[in-house]
Order: structure tokens, then sequence, then C-alpha cells
């Protein structure tokens, strides 16, 4: 697993749509390589660290979009199309694993920091499977919500679209998914980090 | 002041998400109330702790898939020269019209290769049958046929390209018809849960009480043998329609149609049993003093979440059963200044669509 150090933030515009409906690979590769760690990430984090089910959710996602960009109405917006491909296929795939498999979310996998001492590669491996823990453990429905809003700075607007429910709807949840995780990891508050990122 | 917290506006404040006014609004507040800002930073450090997240690169092998995928597409479509495609499909066709009695009194699992109106269709224990055929392994469902299932099967089937849906033990379905505007099936009995990845308003279910009309979800939709359909959003949105009159029902809820008494109320799946047992009676019972004591149960028995039931109620109720409602309902969540109680008794759309929005917090 690797940390992106690029952020993929070329628009995507019409023409670049316009250019994967007619079938021109290369937009279409534009078009990956603009969302491709998006897609991933939110799988990810959703999954709590499970890398098949981010890899399978991506390259589904992108299947998808291969054979049915040719539906998409400029008339709204591609990101909520597809983020609502994703919502879909996230909650699609927990169903299939609640049904066949006890997803008990205690995976603990690692995403490698690098330069850091190792005592501090540790507690920050710890914190962040914390963070993950505690994400995955939130209900579908917050938890997609707050990976919307961090990974793509969505407004509650956008979310709202995606997720089929209003923008108070998207507010509220929001606001729980975010106090539910403050009262789970309590003890991170004022936790030493060098980035002081959760000092209080 | 106390009586306003703010605690459910701590997420949009932080967010920028709020107008001008109304974070002036909460900032005033918090000024004076210790437990929102409390709230408030609970909320900002949940938000801290998820901002430690990082986005993680997507293996390569990603791609390397989808391309591969791609290119298998493209190398069944450009393979042969024209005149090998025009020699093969003359012994396909012969093939195919040699075979066509055979497949349709044998087996009905051979997929017709270009025939986009069918769908795939799989069994997923036992033999299901589409028309009189059984299905063994996979098959296509076209315009006008039937799926069904006994007691000892249940089958899956692809939605076109835009999503899939599983069919229960006891089920019929009727697909009739499949094309890029609109994929629409008719639910006959049993119970359906449909998947779908489109744009909203392409996959339509009639039933024999209602035409369901996804919005881009996840739900279940059960006949009983009365005709009356029950369904259960569990993502995003369905409207369901009876002559025009459109109930969007939200992830969450239950909706009740009956052929003689068309759409329900739509009803929360954790409200008490009391109200959903006082709401059938409510939507469909026949003596009206019965069913202003019904109303009372579900009014007593409503949470501020069951909000979205009242909000249907209001516009099918008369005298003085409507305004019993509006004032129950406001006690659950307050109007907002601009909505009055005499707008809402009269159903003054705009008025309707304010309180909505305020209400739409808890549902």
């Amino acid at each position: 697993m690797q940390l992106c150090t690029v952020t993929s933030d070329f628009p995507i515009d019409d023409r670049t749509i316009e250019a994967c409906q007619r079938g021109d690979s290369e937009g279409f590769r534009l078009l990956f390589e603009v969302y491709k760690d998006r897609v991933y990430s939110i799988a990810l984090y959703y999954f709590n660290g499970d890398e098949a089910s981010a890899h399978d959710i991506t390259q589904q996602i992108f299947l998808k979009l291969l054979t049915h960009i040719s539906q998409f109405e400029s008339r709204s917006e591609f990101s909520t199309w597809l983020y609502r491909m994703v919502a879909n296929a996230c909650l699609d795939r927990k169903r299939t694993l609640r049904r066949f498999l006890s997803f008990d979310g205690s995976r603990v996998d690692e995403i490698p920091e690098a330069r850091r001492s190792i005592e501090d590669k540790v507690i920050q491996r710890e914190r962040e499977a914390s963070i993950r823990l505690a994400i995955s453990g939130l209900k579908p429905k917050l938890r997609m919500a707050i990976l919307l809003k961090h990974f793509e700075e969505l407004s509650y607007d956008e979310i709202a679209v995606i997720l089929g429910c209003s923008k108070g709807t998207v507010a509220s949840r929001l606001n729980r998914g975010h106090q539910i995780l403050a009262q789970k990891l309590a003890h991170l508050r004022g936790a030493g980090s060098r980035d002081g990122i959760l000092e209080e | 002041m106390f009586k306003n917290h703010v605690t459910h506006s701590l997420s949009s404040y932080l967010h920028g998400e709020l107008s001008a006014d109304a974070a002036m609004a909460v900032q005033t507040h918090l000024a004076d109330c210790s437990r929102c800002r409390i709230a408030l930073e609970e909320v900002r450090f949940g938000i801290r702790l998820v901002s430690t997240l990082q986005q993680v690169e997507a293996p390569e092998s990603i791609w390397n898939e989808i391309h591969s995928a791609s290119k298998m597409q493209n190398a069944a479509k450009h393979k042969m020269h024209w005149p090998d495609r025009m020699l093969a499909a003359g012994i396909a066709l012969a093939f195919v019209l040699a075979f066509n009695l055979f497949l349709h009194s044998h087996v009905p699992n051979v997929p017709a290769r270009g025939d986009l109106a069918s769908w795939e269709v799989s069994s997923v224990r036992g033999t299901p049958r589409i028309g009189r055929l059984q299905l063994i392994g996979t098959g296509r469902l076209r315009p006008g046929d039937s799926l069904q299932t006994n007691a000892d099967s249940e089958a899956a089937v692809r939605i076109a390209d835009i999503g899939q849906l599983d069919l229960d033990p006891n089920s019929r379905i009727r697909l009739i018809s499949s094309n890029s505007d609109q994929h629409r099936i008719a639910l006959e009995r049993g119970k359906m849960t449909a998947r779908t990845w489109a744009p909203p308003r392409l996959f339509v279910v009639d039933t024999p009480s209602s035409t369901a009309v996804d919005l881009g979800c996840i739900y279940s939709c059960e006949v009983q043998r009365d005709g009356s359909t029950l369904l259960h959003v569990t993502l995003g949105l369905v409207a369901l329609d009876f002559h025009g009159r459109e109930t969007i029902v939200p992830a969450g809820a239950f909706c009740r149609t009956r052929p003689d008494g068309g759409v329900g109320t739509p009803y929360f799946d954790d409200s008490s049993e009391l109200l959903q047992t006082a709401l059938n009676y409510v939507d469909f019972g026949k003596d009206d003093v019965e069913r202003a004591r019904q109303l009372d149960i579900v009014l007593r028995e409503a949470r501020p979440r069951d909000t979205l039931t009242l909000w249907y109620l209001i516009p099918r109720l008369r005298e003085p059963l409507r305004a019993a409602t509006v004032d129950r309902m406001a006690t659950l969540v307050p109007r907002p200044q601009t909505v009055t109680r005499g707008g809402v008794l009269t159903l003054d759309a705009n008025m309707m669509d304010l309180w909505k929005a305020e209400l739409e917090r808890v549902w």
C-alpha cells in the first residue's frame, strides 16, 4: 500500500467525457488517473484497510465507467454520478460480505509512513489503525458521508445528491459521525504527534 | 436562547455550510452556551481525526486489468473482416433457425448475442422457470417473459447494464420493456430486492397497487396475495406513484400500497409496532370514528423522526384530524418562523416545503 505523494487535480471537463464516450482510450486513461486514488481510498477506508475490497471496487467502478459512460448526460455532475456508483458498490459489497463472512472489523492493515523514527511510526500506525477501525465501526450511512466529505471535499449539496438524501440529513450524519468518532477516540485527545494534528 | 441549542448545526458551521446569518446565530449562541461549546469541540476533534487519513495510491495492476478487459472486448468486436463476419453470420443464422425450436422447447439458458433487450438470469437455488421452461444455470429473460420461483428456488437477474435484482422464493416477475430510456418490470407476486447504479428514474417496477420508480438506490418490494405491496428502501430514494400521486420513500422507511386504497403513508422501520399498526388503519380503514382513534395512537407514538409519517399524513386528512396532526408535529419539530399554522392547514406548498426541510434533519 502506498501513500499518494501527488494529487491528481486535472479538471475533467466535458471534452474529456465526450472523448471517453467516443471510446478514446487516452481520455479514459486521464479519467482513471484523476479518480483512481480517490475511489480506491474511499473503498479502502470504508472497509477498514481491506485492500482486496478496495481493489475489487475500484476495478468494478472503472469497468462500469468504461462500458456505461455513454449513458452519462452532462446535465448532472460527472463526479456525482461516479461517487453514487462508489457508494452503491461499497454498500453492495458490504451486504455480500455480511452474507458470506463474519466481517468483524478487526483488520489492522498498515499504511506505511516514511521518514519517521521507528517509535513515531509505531505510534502513528497505531493511531491510524484506531481511526480506521472507529470509522469502519460507524453506520454505513455516516461512514460514507464522512469519507466523501474528507476525500472529495464535496459540498453538503453534492453529498446529498450522491447519497439520495437531503442536505439536512447530510449535515446530521456528519455531525453524528464526527461526534461518535470523537467519543470513541477520546483517548487520542492531546496525543503527542509531531505534526500536532491531534493536539488540543 | 437555551431552548435553541445549535448542536445539529455544528458540522455545517465548521465546514462553512451555513449562511452568514445562520453562522452568526450559531456563533452568538456558542458565546453563551457551554453545552454547545463542548459539543462544538467534540465535532471539531472528530473532523481533525478524519483529517489525518491520507489518500492511498491505487495499485497500477488495476489499470492493467481494466486495459486487458477493454482490449478483449475490442478484439471480440473487430477480430473478423467483413466477409468472414458475413459467412459467420450466415452460419449462425442457420444454426439459430435450426435450433430455435429445440431451444424454446427444452432449455432457455442460451444467451441470444446482440439481444440487448434481454436480461441475464441465474439460478441461485433450485430451478426457477422462465415461462414454462426450467432454468438450469443461466438463461435470458426477454420482454414478455415471466420469471418464476417456487418455495425451493431463487434467482438473480442482471437489470440490463444498470443493476441487479434478486428474486425470493414463491415470486414472479415479468419483463415489460428494456431500452436505454427505461427498464420496466411487473412484480406480480412475491418479493424482489433491487440494487441499481444508474441515473434516477431508469428502472420502474409495476405492482398490482402502485408503480415504484427507482431514484438511485437499494430497495425491496413484496407483493402479497391480495395485491397489496410493501416497499422497504435501504439506500437512496424510491418514488411510489399511484394515479399520478407521488410519494417519495427515503432510506430506512417502509411504505404499503393496496389495490383499493392506493399508496399508504411512509414510516420508518424503527418506529413502534403500535404506530405501524395504527397507521395501517388510518391509511386503509373505512370507519371514520375508528380512524380518528387510530390516528390518536399514531400521534402519541410518534417520535421526532416519525414526522416523516406525519408530514405525509397532513394532506391526506380532513379537519379536525389535520389540525391535530399539525399541532403534534410542531411539538416534535418546531415550525420555522416563516411557517404559520394556518398556512400548513391550507397546505401552502411553500410553507410545507420549508417545514419539510427542517424535518429532514431528523429523518
